[in-house]
């Protein structure tokens, strides 16, 4: 238990936290946002534009300076940024201590698994943009790098990315691919859903052929309650309550439902 | 030629004018008038004469109208305490731009018997009103008035104890100041206790009436200076013009002891702490603990570099109209604020914990608040404390708690 002093000035003008899809304001939030999510900001978040934001919005001069040097003379990523938070004293040496090895474990990890990890960490957040972009790095840089069920998994993350953003072409190919490595009904299952999704993709006869009537009797099954599931999410039950406003609070909602949703698909794709 | 430094004594029985610049000092009642058939106003004895030969209306206790926000109503108008004020003010102002023929005033200090909080108010907005900006205006006691007079003395006035008594038609009151020599620092405090047995100085105008008040002096001296040791003793208010009536007494307080006499004391004790505040570096470098000024330093426990640190909130010395503050704070598992109030005496030392109901539950040291406080007078602190919010990550609920702190 104890009460910290907010020394550093707050920002007149916010800093837009692309991974977790939020501005902030103040040193606290950034370090927050690193220190909960490391995986997210740990390689690149450090750039020259947050040094300058930093210098000018939050008048940390003097730490500015020291980052610059820092990252001028090639240092980690990860250890600009403990230097960074270590002189906002918003976590205590204990706690960046902690961070630290968690950092380092993930460093420890084999390039493709952490990749992956990375990629999806971007899922929870929506980004499946730059989530796809990390999937597909995986898979490019060749074979030799994780066993199949690493490359099965790795292809239905990118075939669910995929799917999100209604990419259902590329998700039912991604989706192939993961099965031919693995043969999981899991993803089949997946398959299948998409053609009830959108008609115009078609589950190849091969895969069908794996498939017994009772068992896709049961997906429609399963699809349709989801469906229904899906008709008392709390999504639509906003939009319920919005059309049952005055015009006037209808048309405000509806403007700032469209703007989160449009900052939603901005960090989609 | 600078800025005029004035200071200005103002009680309801009279006000005293001094200046930095000059030996002229200004005594007068604290009256004012109107003419009846025209907005002229006058101050102090041609305001009694006006009164006098009914061309104008008299109104009186001008402090205590604005403490009480009391009305006097003059040619048909309503005037406020505070509007009365201000002209008053303006006329006595006047004074001093006219004998030095300047209106600029670099430093305007009141000294007035009581800080209250409508009268400071009041008197910074008169200041204002009369042309000198708001940071050049000061508000003190005369306790405060007592201690920057006698340390403005030579050191050995004020080696050990100096005692004061006043007496005007406002009553009788004994001043006392102590010197503490610390280590690390001088800590000077000073006190006013308001004596009962004041009297109306009329009854000094026939000699048993004289020889009463006497008595009562002596019988004061003797309770308030009896087994301390003095440098020196003060004698200043309009009842000690003349010491006549009061052999008794003097022989009394001139036992062992140096006296001295200042009709302006408190006046003059303004102009002092007026010129300081001019200097880049006081030239009272002790911690001034009287009234008007806050006796104990209020501070919290934050985490530093990690190690505990102890914020000042308000330092004990410094007025405490000027002595509020604003911080923002995060708290870290913990859902309420703790106080230490540190007064002179360190083993009074304690504790004060402000339980922030309401407020929300958030982890993660995501609970950022603004702490602001203030003070209603020497003894009271307020304090309000409002959710910030941890930006877009967790917004504000909104949620404030205001709650008053005795010190």
């Amino acid at each position: 238990m104890s009460v910290i002093v907010c020394r550093q000035k707050r920002a007149k003008h916010p800093y837009f936290l692309e991974g977790l899809g939020v501005n902030i304001y103040t040193c606290q939030e950034l370090c927050y946002g690193i220190y909960h999510h490391p995986l997210l900001f740990m390689d690149g978040i450090m750039d020259q534009n947050l040094v300058d934001y930093i210098r000018d919005e939050f008048g940390m001069g003097f730490v500015a300076a020291r980052l610059e040097q820092r990252i001028k003379s090639g240092d980690r990523p990860e250890e600009v940024l403990f230097l960074f938070m270590q002189e906002c004293d918003y976590y205590t040496t204990a706690e960046l201590n902690r961070l630290r090895q968690t950092v380092a474990g993930l460093k420890k990890l084999p390039g493709f698994e952490y990749a992956k990890r990375k990629a999806d960490y971007l899922v929870q957040f929506k980004q499946y943009g730059r989530a796809i972009a990390g999937y597909e790095e995986i898979l490019e840089a060749g074979d030799g790098r994780g066993d199949d069920l690493f490359v099965s998994r790795v292809w239905n993350n990118l075939g669910a990315c995929r799917a999100r953003i209604f990419q259902f072409k590329e998700a039912m190919e991604a989706f192939g691919r993961s099965y031919e490595k693995k043969k999981d009904m899991a993803v089949l299952e997946r398959m299948y859903h998409l053609t009830l999704l959108n008609p115009k993709v078609q589950l190849k006869e091969e895969y069908r052929s794996e498939v017994s009537r009772e068992l896709m009797s049961r997906w429609e099954k399963d699809f349709e309650q989801a469906k229904e599931a899906a008709k008392e999410s709390e999504e639509v039950k906003r939009i319920r309550e919005l059309f049952e406003k005055d015009s006037v609070r209808r048309l405000d909602g509806a403007a700032a439902l469209v703007e989160e949703w449009k900052q939603e698909y901005r960090g989609m794709a | 030629m600078e800025g005029l430094v004035l200071g200005l004594d103002l009680c309801d029985a009279y006000t005293q004018l001094v200046c930095a610049q000059g030996e002229k000092t200004w005594t007068l009642p604290t009256v004012i008038c109107r003419k009846k058939e025209e907005e002229l106003w006058l101050v102090g004895e041609p305001a009694y004469a006006s009164a006098l030969e009914g061309s104008g209306v008299m109104v009186d206790k001008l402090v205590k109208q604005v403490i009480k926000d009391g009305t006097a109503t003059i040619g048909g108008i309503r005037y406020r305490g505070e509007q009365l004020m201000v002209q008053f003010i303006i006329q006595v102002l006047a004074l001093a731009r006219k004998e030095y023929g300047t209106t600029n005033i670099s430093r305007l200090v009141f000294s007035v018997p009581r800080i209250e909080a409508r009268l400071l108010k009041c008197l910074a907005g008169c200041g204002e009103y009369a042309g000198v900006a708001g940071k050049d205006i000061r508000v003190i006691s005369h306790t405060e008035s007592f201690m920057y007079y006698v340390l403005s003395q030579k050191r050995e006035v004020w080696n050990n104890q100096v005692g004061m008594f006043d007496l005007s038609d406002d009553g009788l009151s004994y001043f006392e100041m102590k010197v503490q020599r610390g280590l690390r620092q001088t800590t000077v405090v000073a006190e006013r206790e308001e004596l009962e047995e004041g009297f109306s100085l009329d009854i000094l105008n026939t000699a048993a009436g004289g020889r009463m008040a006497d008595r009562i002096l002596c019988s004061c001296g003797g309770r308030m200076l009896q087994r301390k040791l003095f440098s020196s003793v003060f004698l200043t208010g309009k009842g000690f013009e003349s010491r006549d009536w009061a052999d008794g007494f003097m022989k009394l307080v001139c036992n062992r002891r140096r006296v001295y006499v200042e009709a302006e004391l408190f006046a003059r004790g303004a102009v002092y702490r007026g010129e300081d505040l001019l200097r880049e570096k006081s030239a009272y470098p002790y911690v001034c603990i009287c009234e008007g000024r806050l006796d104990s330093s209020v501070s919290m426990k934050v985490l530093h570099k990690d190690q505990d640190n102890q914020l000042i909130l308000a330092n004990a010395g410094v007025s405490w109209y000027e002595a509020g503050t604003e911080v923002e704070l995060i708290l870290d598992g913990q859902d309420y604020l703790e106080f230490i109030i540190t007064p002179p005496d360190q083993r009074k030392k304690k504790t004060v914990k402000m339980v922030l109901e309401g407020f929300p539950k958030r982890d993660g040291k995501t609970l950022r608040v603004l702490l602001q406080t203030g003070f209603l007078d020497e003894r009271t602190m307020t304090v309000t404390v409002t959710d910030q919010g941890f930006g877009e990550l967790f917004p504000s609920t909104g949620a404030v708690i205001r709650q008053e702190v005795r010190l």
